[in-house]
């Protein structure tokens, strides 16, 4: 359990008074974030990256990082209160948490959350203390073609399971990786489609970009949205009593199973994870029929399954450096832009660092429990601030953020323009996911395919000749086959019925 | 006739006499064409600090970091030439960006003129701790008995590690390394102690710390002196190869047009600074090596340099393997 000595040197760092704060501020925000309807923590983490800026490396990721899964936690109030999802892994927890909260009983439903996320989010982070090490130990064999390989991997998973059209979501990879081939050419220095702008030399900028499409997109879409009325309830019985306590334990337990295992896959999304824990718990369940009218498990287990999936999928990015979902990819633009590619090396190089951050979810995951369980009516009041104020305040602080990035107008003029095609996009059902994920992983695809032919002297089986890389490409066209029989399949269905 | 030329003299000088005289007289910027964080970023800001009080303003260290610092000497070379904005060149990576007609730089070497030079890190080649070679003979050996297939990591193209290869090449002909570019320090630390890639040509600052621990061996450094962080390490000269002389040195610079005496007074301060005890032991920890040029000793340098990146600059376009 060599995992366990370096937590220990991790807790030391993270339980600094600064590095303290910067996650109880990230948990604040986190929650802050998803109380709101509409910003999820794919567009808080973009909106509030530039805030990280100022602090150094470790008390900056380990402050997004809260954020991220502090919205996780956030998210639930809303699904409860209003029947509207903050974020979209809450969608579930609105059939059976808004009931709850109908017949008075919206306290326990928000105890029962809380404390499902704190066990999911705790299970999934001590996982990652023990694979963690072992893992990164195993990366450190990839070489450029390997992780070539697993890049590519993560593209096809993150395509195949997006949306409902392939078309749309190849669509969308391409137009990520078209947007990341901006800027200068990582081999041979010369600048590609900037149009002799000095700005573009670098490429776009991946912050202000998904600012647009996850911030900006997100406000616009917010604004469209009718206000929608708080249920009135009293919050009180946040505690589940024994009865209810019975019921719920099993669903924690096995949403957290559910959530922790998908969240190793890269691709897999936020959403997945809490309707399979849904759908299980309703099989397994004797008398599914109550589900839908206000069954506590249907609380408990997607909740669960949520923040085991959002710790768990720490481990991807952390081990190999692959992000598994768009707020994942943010993460990672965090680590990128301050000089730190996450992945195997990162274990070696900045122990420091990783482990301050692994630290902090624990102690992220205690602080959110103490926020969620006495402190939620607080929350809660916040819902009755009409949209438009609140929509007014967050884009200012996107355009304040996007222009403290480099002090330039031109990273705010960037933010708006993805703002509106973002806008558009979600408009036209077209999933931002594969574009994200393209978008930060383009560069380092590049990068890794171009160095792997400098090593082979231009020959393309170097990637079939080596076996790691070999097996993952393998896996990759399984999956882009899979899927796209699928959709076929799903597509004569529905043709045969109209 | 000669009254009329001593009061022209005295017109001219005496505004320059008061220029020097106010100057500064706000704040001074210091650009750093790099990230914050980055070793040229840790050692502007170790140097501003002290240089401030000498100065009596305070220096301002702003990081317009991109495209291998092109986009921050581009800023500097369009910045009013009056004094009160500097900024690091960090040689010779800025050459090969005036150099390479790919990177189309709006400026030439004439846009700057160089003011002190802070530090000097020279560049070594370097091979996994348990790599069959021992030595560079055994390394040039290999390189010469199967050309092209012994793999050299570059931390990019056109970097001083670039050039160092083809100097490599060129003092021991027939060896022919198959040069791999990766982007920065870290991912080439990577790739070699992974075995992918076979040696890596790099800069002592990066590195030394790994040498201690034995993690990796280093195999030449490329200067006239050993590095006093790894005293054991032969030069290039000691092993016969007086041409590979490889560095990257940082140091300030003004944009073309600054007044002589303003020029004066900022080398006095910055000279004053890096000679400061507290300076040199700050370098020392980060492992950066001190190479202290000024007036026409750091100006000589540069040209001579930009003569040399431009010789390797041609030859690494020109290679058949790239």
């Amino acid at each position: 359990m060599e995992g366990l000595q370096y937590l220990a040197t991790g807790f030391a760092s993270a339980l600094t008074p600064a590095n303290l704060a910067f996650a109880l501020a990230g948990c604040v925000l986190g929650t802050l974030i998803g109380v709101l309807p509409g910003l999820g923590p794919a567009a808080g983490t973009a909106i509030l990256i530039p805030l990280t800026f100022t602090l150094d490396a470790t008390g900056g990721i380990i402050m997004l990082a809260a954020i991220y899964y502090g919205a996780m936690y956030g998210g639930t109030i809303t699904s409860v209160l209003i029947n509207v999802p903050g974020e979209a892994a809450s969608v579930v927890t609105c059939l059976d948490g808004y009931q709850m909260a109908r017949q008075g009983r919206a306290g326990t439903a928000l105890g029962i959350a809380a404390i499902g996320s704190f066990v999911g989010g705790m299970f999934a982070a001590l996982a990652l203390v023990v694979v963690a090490p072992p893992l990164a130990r195993f990366a450190l064999s990839f070489g450029p073609p390997e992780f070539f390989a697993l890049m590519f991997l993560g593209l096809c998973l993150v395509t195949g399971l997006a949306g409902q059209s392939l078309a749309a979501a190849l669509l969308m990879t391409v137009l990520g990786l078209l947007l990341a081939l901006i800027g200068i050419d990582p081999v041979r220095g010369a600048p590609r489609f900037t149009f002799g702008i000095p700005e573009l030399y670098d490429g776009l900028g991946f912050v202000p970009v998904v600012m647009g499409l996850f911030g900006v997109a997100e406000i616009l879409l917010v604004v469209e949205a009718p206000f929608r009325r708080m249920v009135e309830t009293k919050l009180k019985g946040l505690w589940p009593s024994a009865e209810e306590w019975k019921r719920s334990g099993g669903a924690i337990g096995r949403g957290t199973a559910v959530g922790f295992v998908l969240g190793l896959i890269p691709g897999v999304g936020a959403v997945i994870p809490t309707f399979m824990a849904y759908i299980l718990e309703k099989r397994l369940s004797r008398h599914p029929e109550k589900f839908g009218t206000g069954a506590i498990e249907g609380v408990a287990a997607p909740e669960s399954a949520n923040n085991a999936y959002a710790n768990a999928a720490m481990i991807p990015l952390l081990v190999l450096g692959v992000p598994s979902s768009p707020t994942i990819a943010i993460l990672m633009g965090a680590f990128i832009v301050n000089g730190l590619t996450p992945g195997p090396f990162l274990f070696k190089e900045r122990p420091d660092l990783v482990w301050a951050v692994i630290a902090s979810f624990f102690i992220g995951n205690v602080i959110l429990l103490v926020l969620n369980l006495p402190l939620v009516g607080l929350w809660a009041r916040l819902l009755k601030v009409p949209y438009q104020y609140l929509c007014a305040g967050t884009l200012l602080f996107c355009i304040v953020g996007a222009y403290s990035l480099k002090g330039t107008l031109f990273d705010v003029g960037v933010m708006l323009v993805f703002g509106i095609i973002g806008y558009l996009l979600r408009k036209l059902g077209f999933p931002l996911a594969p574009a994200v994920l393209a978008l930060i992983l383009g560069p380092l695809m590049e990068k890794s395919l171009r160095t792997s032919l400098e090593m082979s002297g231009g020959d393309f089986a170097i990637f079939a000749t080596r076996p790691i890389s070999a097996v993952l490409l393998a896996c990759a066209a399984l999956i882009l086959a899979v899927s796209a029989l699928r959709l076929a399949a799903l597509k004569s269905i529905r043709g045969g019925a109209s | 006739m000669k009254a009329w030329k001593f009061l022209a003299g005295l017109l001219l000088a005496v505004p320059l006499a008061v220029l020097a005289q106010a100057f500064p007289s706000k704040p001074v910027q210091l650009m750093v064409a790099y990230p914050a964080g980055g070793s040229t970023d840790i050692a502007a800001r170790i140097v501003a600090a002290i240089a401030e009080k000498d100065l009596g303003q305070s220096i301002v260290v702003v990081n317009k970091g991109g495209a291998g610092g092109q986009v921050g000497w581009t800023e500097m070379s369009r910045a009013k030439p009056d004094g009160y904005y500097l900024g690091f060149i960090n040689l010779p990576a800025l050459n090969t960006v005036i150099l390479d007609p790919d990177r189309k730089a709006a400026f030439n070497a004439d846009a700057f003129v160089p003011v002190i030079n802070q530090v000097l890190d020279p560049g070594i080649i370097w091979v996994k701790g348990d790599s069959p070679y021992k030595n560079l003979k055994d390394l040039l050996d290999a390189a010469k008995k199967n050309p092209n297939k012994i793999s050299a990591a570059t931390t990019g193209i056109l970097s001083d590690d670039h050039l160092a290869i083809l100097m490599m090449e060129e003092a021991a002909p027939g060896a022919l390394f198959r040069i791999v570019h990766f982007e920065g320090g870290a991912p080439v630390m990577t790739a070699v102690l992974g075995g992918h890639i076979e040696c890596a040509f790099d800069n002592v600052g990066s590195v030394f710390r790994r040498v201690k621990t034995g993690e990796l061996r280093a195999l030449a450094v490329m200067d006239t002196q050993r590095s006093p962080f790894m005293p054991d390490v032969p030069t290039m000269p000691e092993l016969g190869y007086r041409t590979v002389i490889s560095s990257s040195t940082r140091g300030i610079a003004v944009p073309k047009g600054t007044p002589q005496p303003v020029i004066k007074r900022l080398e006095q301060s910055l000279k004053k600074a890096m000679d400061d005890p507290e300076h040199l032991k700050k370098m020392e920890e980060a492992g950066l090596q001190l190479r202290i040029m000024v007036g026409e000793e750091y100006a000589k340098y540069y040209r001579e340099l930009h003569a040399k990146a431009a010789k390797y600059t041609e030859w690494a376009r020109s290679r058949p393997h790239k």
